[in-house]
C-alpha cells in the first residue's frame, strides 16, 4: 500500500511537471513502448514451463500465450539538461497486484555532469545483464531470457536510491554503480496463493566497454524483513508445545523455514561480443541463501550467434543447479494424518525447491521490419534428481519427466 | 498499430540509391571536423557534449537516409541501432535523438540551434552550417 502511494506520488509528479514545462522549449514529454505476443508449449503434462519464478500457472502439452506476452508503456520526461523523470509499467503475467507490482520504472534522474547519474524512485534491480530489461524482448536475441540463470530471480525491481559514475578512457568506459533501498514483491506458494515479501536491497556494478566488448561484475545483497505471512500458521504449529511432545524436533525445523532475516548474496559475472556479424554472451552466477526455501544456487549460460542479414541464428547452452543437501526429516512418534502432513509441508519447504537442471536451445531471430522482430526458439531441457523449482508442478503431483522439449514462437515490436 | 501494419508491408527492404552524406552543425559552432567515432559517441548516446565541451544536440531523421546513416558510420544495419536504443531507452539511461522528417527541418534546426548535430544528403548542404564529417 505504502509503495503504492509512493508510485502514484510520482506519476502525478512527473504528469505536473511535464504539463507545468509544456510551453518551454526544454521540457520533453515522450511516451513509448515494447511489447512481445509470443506461444509456448511444451510436451509434458507434468510440469508447468514458466518465464520465472513469479509466475504460474505456466505452459504445459497445453500451448498458452501468458509465459512471454507482455506490454510496456514508458513516458520520459526532461525536465530540463540535468533533470529527468520515467515511468514504465509492464503488463504480463506476474504474481500479485497488477498495477502496483508491474511497476518496474518511477524514477527522477538527476546528472549533474554528464557521467555521473543519481537517480531516486522505484529502479530495475541492476545485479546481471539483463536485469533493467527482461521484459524487453526486441532488445535481446533469445525469446527470453536464459531460463537457467533468470528464471530463478524474482526481483525485478526496488524502491531506493542509485549512483552510477561513468569514466570515458581511450580504452573503453568504465562504469560504477552502487544500488540500495527496499523491494516489496510478491510470489506464488505452493500452499496459500501468493505471499508478499519485503527485502532490504544493496549492491553495486562495475562494467567494462570497450568497442565489441562489455565485462560486467554485478554484486548485492538482500536481507529479509518480514516473515512469510504465508508460513505463520505453520510456524506456529511447528513451535507448538502439543506438537513437540509428538514430534521432538518440530521446533528445529520452524527455526530452519522461518525466512526473517536471512540474507541473501547474488554474485554474478558477465561477458559479451558482438561484431555487428558474430555475436556472443555469457554469464556465470552464485547466488548464496541462507534462506531454506529459496537455496543457495550456481547457474550459467554461453550463448553464440551469427547474423545473415536481417536473420540471426543462435544457440544456447543453460546450467544451473542448487548446491543445498537434501535434509532428512525425524519422523512423528505416532502415526496421525495430520501429523504426516505437517511432515509433508515442512519437507517440501526446506527440500522442495531445489533447482538441477540444463539445457541446449537453437533459436532464430528474423528483423521482419525497423522495428519489429519474429523469433522461435526450440529448448531441450534435461531435469536432474535436485529439483524443479524454476518450473510449477501441477496439484496433481506425481512423477516429473527427466526432460522436456519446449517450444516457442514470439512476435517482439518497439514503438 | 498502423505503424505496425507498416513495418509488416515494409519487411523487405526497398532498394534506395545511395547518397553521399554530412554531418553538419550550427555555423558558430567552432569545432573544425570530428572523427567517425566522436559522431557515433553523440548520436549513440554515449556523451552529450562536443570534444570543445559545448551541449550537443544530436538531430536524427525518420526518412530513409536514417538507415544509410547508421549503415556508414557504425557498419551496423539499423535494425541494430534500434535494439540498441531500446535496451538503453527501456532502461531508462537515455532517450534516442529526436527525429526530424526530412533534409529541409534538419537543416532547419542545425540554423537555429548551436548545439545541433544532424545529417543530410550532401547535395542539399549550403553555406548556412558548418560541415563537421562527410560520410561515403
Amino acid at each position: 500500500m505504502k509503495q503504492t502511494l509512493i508510485l502514484l506520488t510520482a506519476t502525478v509528479l512527473l504528469l505536473d511537471v511535464a504539463n507545468a514545462f509544456a510551453k518551454d522549449t526544454y521540457p520533453n514529454f515522450t511516451v513509448s513502448g515494447f511489447g512481445t505476443l509470443g506461444a509456448s508449449g511444451t510436451n509434458t503434462s507434468q510440469l508447468g514451463f514458466r518465464r520465472d519464478i513469479k509466475q504460474t500457472p505456466g505452459v504445459t502439452n497445453n500451448w498458452g500465450l501468458d509465459d512471454d506476452s507482455r506490454l510496456g508503456l514508458q513516458a520520459d520526461a526532461d525536465i530540463n539538461k540535468s533533470w529527468h523523470a520515467t515511468v514504465q509499467w509492464v503488463a504480463r503475467n506476474t504474481t500479485g497486484d497488477f498495477l502496483e507490482q508491474n511497476i518496474d520504472w518511477a524514477f527522477l534522474r538527476w546528472r549533474p555532469a554528464d557521467d555521473l547519474d543519481i537517480r531516486a524512485g522505484r529502479l530495475g534491480f541492476d545485479n546481471f545483464m539483463l536485469s533493467e530489461y527482461r521484459n524487453v524482448g526486441y532488445a535481446f536475441l533469445w525469446i527470453r531470457p536464459p531460463h537457467e540463470f533468470y528464471a530463478g530471480i524474482p526481483v525485478y525491481h526496488f524502491d531506493g536510491a542509485d549512483i552510477a559514475k561513468k569514466f570515458a578512457t581511450s580504452a573503453g568506459t568504465i562504469t560504477i554503480k552502487a544500488f540500495g533501498g527496499n523491494s516489496f514483491l510478491q510470489i506464488p506458494t505452493n500452499f496459500a496463493g501468493s505471499a508478499d515479501e519485503s527485502f532490504t536491497v544493496v549492491g553495486g556494478k562495475l562494467a567494462y566497454e570497450y568497442g565489441n566488448w562489455t565485462a560486467r561484475l554485478g554484486y548485492s545483497y538482500s536481507k529479509n524483513n518480514d516473515e512469510l505471512s504465508a508460513l505463520n500458521p505453520l510456524l506456529n504449529t511447528l513451535n507448538s508445545e502439543a506438537i513437540n511432545t509428538v514430534w521432538p524436533g518440530a521446533q528445529g525445523l520452524a527455526q530452519r523455514i522461518a525466512t526473517k532475516n536471512r540474507v541473501a548474496h547474488f554474485n554474478a559475472i558477465g561477458l559479451a561480443y558482438d561484431d555487428g556479424i558474430w555475436l556472443a554472451q555469457m554469464e556465470v552466477s552464485y547466488v548464496n541463501s541462507n534462506i531454506a526455501s529459496y537455496p543457495s544456487v550456481a547457474g550459467g549460460y554461453l550463448s553464440a550467434g551469427r547474423r545473415f542479414g536481417k536473420v540471426t541464428l543462435y544457440s544456447l547452452l543453460g546450467l544451473s543447479k542448487s548446491l543445498s543437501k537434501r535434509i532428512t526429516l525425524s519422523d512423528p512418534l505416532i502415526a496421525l494424518p495430520a501429523l504426516s502432513q505437517l511432515h509433508s509441508a515442512a519437507d517440501q519447504l526446506i527440500n522442495g525447491n531445489g533447482v538441477d537442471e540444463k539445457s541446449l536451445s537453437l533459436g532464430l531471430r528474423w528483423d521482419v521490419g525497423e522495428h519489429i522482430a519474429l523469433k522461435t526458439q526450440w529448448s531441450y531441457y534435461w531435469l536432474g534428481q535436485n529439483g524443479t523449482a524454476l518450473w510449477r508442478t501441477p496439484a496433481s503431483g506425481g512423477p516429473t519427466p527427466d526432460a522436456v522439449n519446449v517450444w516457442s514462437v514470439g512476435m517482439d515490436f518497439v514503438f | 498499430m498502423k505503424k505496425l501494419l507498416l513495418s509488416l508491408v515494409l519487411a523487405f527492404p526497398i532498394p534506395s540509391a545511395q547518397a553521399e552524406l554530412v554531418v553538419i552543425t550550427h555555423i558558430s559552432n567552432n569545432l573544425n571536423n570530428l572523427t567517425a567515432k566522436q559522431v557515433q559517441d553523440i548520436f549513440m548516446g554515449r556523451t552529450r557534449l562536443f570534444p570543445n565541451g559545448k551541449f550537443a544536440l544530436p538531430i536524427d531523421q525518420s526518412s530513409p537516409l536514417r538507415a544509410e546513416f547508421y549503415q556508414k558510420l557504425t557498419a551496423r544495419p539499423v535494425e541494430q541501432i534500434n535494439a540498441y536504443w531500446a535496451r538503453i531507452m527501456f532502461t531508462g539511461q537515455a532517450s534516442p535523438p529526436q527525429q526530424l522528417p526530412d533534409d529541409k527541418a534538419v537543416l532547419q534546426t542545425v540554423r537555429e540551434n548551436e548545439g545541433a548535430i544532424g545529417y543530410i544528403d550532401k547535395t542539399h548542404v549550403d553555406n548556412t552550417v558548418h560541415i563537421l564529417l562527410p560520410l561515403h
